[in-house]
């Protein structure tokens, strides 16, 4: 074997140097960080002092009431905006993968919310939800409908957030369901209606099925950042709602951090990491999930062979 | 099911993929469609299948008027070339599904397709999905998944060509056992001429849209209506030299060699002399004189490339000959086999 000279062998490291540094930087350390500043209690970020270490700050947290109120709206929040949000991008992304007029006007109308700055966006849908001169209610009562006070009742500021999310999440939805509809094979579709399956039935025992492994990334990933929702409070409300109603766990780790005077970084890290280790704990679940469909689908090449090989 | 296609004409745009299509398929009869690629027989299988409609012409299912039926109508079970069999179903529920969608009750559709997985020798694999199936079993899935619903017609879009040669035989081989058991009316697309030779009982050849030949598979090798017939069956494929007419007698080359074959056209005509490797004869008495190139033993024969007019051309040569490279023998043409063809047209002139 010819050895190599020391520079030689370290030489990949440098390569790999930048990106090693900027990720130790910018994400590991933060991450460190705030998980040592979640232990320490009375902690003060400029001069680096602090009154103790333990527990005590998870321990306020959990028994502080604008906490628990973000947990549980942060579960309604994701509760009602991810389900709908998929069913609604299931059925918009099946009609866009078919051949329809307009396709395209109908693509760059669904896909719009992506390009466009929520924080702008968001403003515009402040006009829309007014209870005067909002489109909203105007076309509800056309129905005769009479809509909510979207801004102005505690109850309406969180059905004008979660209206505001789905809309929000709904492309990138779109956009991921489209390309596990296109990899669908079209034949599958040709062999059900030689056999005379009629549309609903394709529906619901090729695509939705076929779809699947789609479908739950689709929901695990949209679990994940709707669990992060707050900046869509600012341009709607200017902050948790019009009664402070509106917390959610990162809304409640902004304010604890940002708004609290002096702030409470310990609070904000505890709360930081709680919610670090559910969104964890779902990114987990993405892969297991994610490694069971392939195994259902019996992609599991190795395995296959294996067993073609027992059979010979 | 009898089938009558009645000047089938298939336009897209500017290109006619299917020109003046007509033949009659019999009942219970296994036909091949065979063509190289884009000489329209898919096109064809998709408009027997109701995916295309025609645009000229007439279909007839025994006496149904059928040309502009939807699919699901006509009762006709497809099977395609990579198989479409549902991943994310077992093979039992694959081949339920005809069933299913025809509202068949749950307990008979579960027995008539057990009934087709022990047609098609899948049964111990009831429960497994497609993926972990090799393609042999995949295709018999296939099979059975499209005879379930017992339809009237039974359509093979080149069936075996994502198998590997062994599998091939053995499922051509099948294919026909599983046609002449449930003698359910089928039509076969490939564009390899062995398989069709081997499992037809009919033969339509097609190219460039238009219908060549249909007969049966010997008729087709033996007696070709045309040069492209010849040129398609047959392995190794058939021999071709270029000669011209001249008092009757077909002569080879630039050097006008006499190659004894006799044809009634005008003298000048330009023609291809076609004839199988099998139809040559070593015989060093013949003043038709051609020099070896070289023999390879190919298991019990051996065949012989040998120079023919300036033109490398192949025979079946007797085995005890030993000839060798270089040397000058004779040969002589047997009574079948040999063919002459117009070299523009490729009409046949003998």
């Amino acid at each position: 074997m010819i050895k190599k000279s020391f520079f030689e062998r370290i030489k990949p490291l440098l390569y790999l140097l930048p990106f090693i540094a900027s990720v130790t930087l910018f994400t590991l350390y933060p991450i460190v960080n705030v998980i040592r500043m979640s232990f320490l209690e009375g902690y003060k970020y400029l001069s680096g002092a602090y009154t103790g270490v333990g527990l005590g700050n998870y321990q306020k947290v959990i028994n502080d009431p604008f906490f628990r109120q973000a947990l549980s709206n942060t579960f309604r929040y994701v509760l009602l905006v991810v389900p709908i949000s998929t069913a609604l991008a299931i059925v918009i992304a099946t009609m866009l993968n078919q051949k329809i007029k307009f396709q395209s006007f109908f693509q760059t109308a669904y896909f719009l919310p992506m390009v466009t700055s929520s924080l702008a966006v968001g403003l515009a849908w402040r006009f829309m939800f007014n209870d005067k001169v909002g489109i909203l209610n105007y076309v509800l009562n056309i129905f005769g409908i009479q809509g909510p006070s979207w801004l102005t009742t505690p109850a309406g500021n969180f059905i004008a957030v979660v209206v505001f999310g789905i809309w929000a999440i709904l492309p990138n939805t779109i956009i991921l369901l489209l390309s596990g509809l296109q990899n669908i094979d079209p034949l599958y579709y040709t062999a059900a209606k030689v056999d005379g399956a009629k549309t609903l039935r394709i529906f619901f025992r090729i695509t939705v099925p076929l779809l699947a492994p789609t479908i739950m990334l689709v929901i695990i990933i949209n679990t994940i950042s709707t669990f992060k929702m707050y900046h869509e409070l600012f341009p709607l409300f200017n902050g948790p709602g019009i009664a402070y109603n509106l917390f959610t766990v990162v809304y409640y780790i902004y304010y604890e951090f940002r708004v609290m005077s002096p702030p409470k970084y310990g609070y904000a890290a505890a709360a930081a990491v709680m919610l670090l280790i559910t969104v964890f704990i779902f990114t987990m679940l993405q892969r297991a999930v994610q490694a069971w469909s392939r195994k259902e689908r019996g992609e599991d090449v190795k395995k296959v062979k294996r067993h073609r090989d027992q059979n010979k | 099911m009898r089938i009558r296609l009645e000047n089938i004409v298939k336009r897209f745009d500017d290109n006619t993929a299917v020109n003046d299509f007509s033949a009659v398929i019999e009942s219970g009869e296994l036909v091949t469609l065979l063509g190289p690629s884009g000489c329209g027989k898919s096109t064809m299988l998709n408009m027997l299948s109701g995916i295309l409609y025609p645009t000229e012409g007439k279909i007839y299912f025994d006496d149904d008027d059928v040309t502009f039926m939807s699919s699901e109508k006509r009762g006709i079970g497809l099977v395609f070339q990579n198989y479409a069999l549902y991943p994310h179903m077992t093979v039992l529920e694959n081949i339920c599904f005809p069933l299913e969608i025809k509202k068949v009750p749950k307990a008979e559709r579960i027995e008539r397709a057990k009934k087709m997985a022990e047609l098609v020798h899948v049964e111990g694999m009831l429960n497994r999905k497609p993926g972990q199936l090799s393609g042999g079993q995949q295709q018999r899935v296939a099979i059975a998944r499209a005879l379930v619903k017992e339809p009237r017609l039974l359509l093979l879009d080149e069936p075996l060509s994502n198998l590997d040669a062994r599998l091939r035989i053995e499922m051509r081989e099948e294919i026909r056992r599983i046609q002449l058991e449930t003698g359910v009316t089928t039509i076969f697309v490939t564009h390899d001429q062995e398989e069709a030779m081997s499992i037809s009982d009919h033969i339509i050849l097609m190219k460039l849209g238009v219908l060549q030949q249909y007969d049966k598979p010997q008729a087709l090798y033996d007696q070709p209506a045309n040069c492209f017939v010849a040129d398609f069956l047959g392995n190794p494929p058939i021999n071709k030299v270029a000669g011209v007419v001249q008092d009757g007698k077909v002569l080879l080359g630039e050097d006008k060699i006499d190659s004894g074959i006799k044809v009634d056209v005008a003298d000048g005509t330009r023609v291809w002399l076609s004839f199988r490797a099998e139809s040559v004869i070593l015989d060093n008495s013949s003043s038709l004189r051609a020099k070896v190139i070289m023999t390879s033993v190919m298991g019990k024969e051996v065949i012989t490339s040998f120079d023919l007019a300036g033109k490398e051309v192949r025979g079946y040569m007797d085995a005890n000959a030993e000839l060798q490279r270089d040397q000058e023998i004779g040969i002589r043409f047997k009574n079948s086999g040999v063919f002459v063809f117009d070299y523009e047209s490729g009409e046949r002139y003998l």
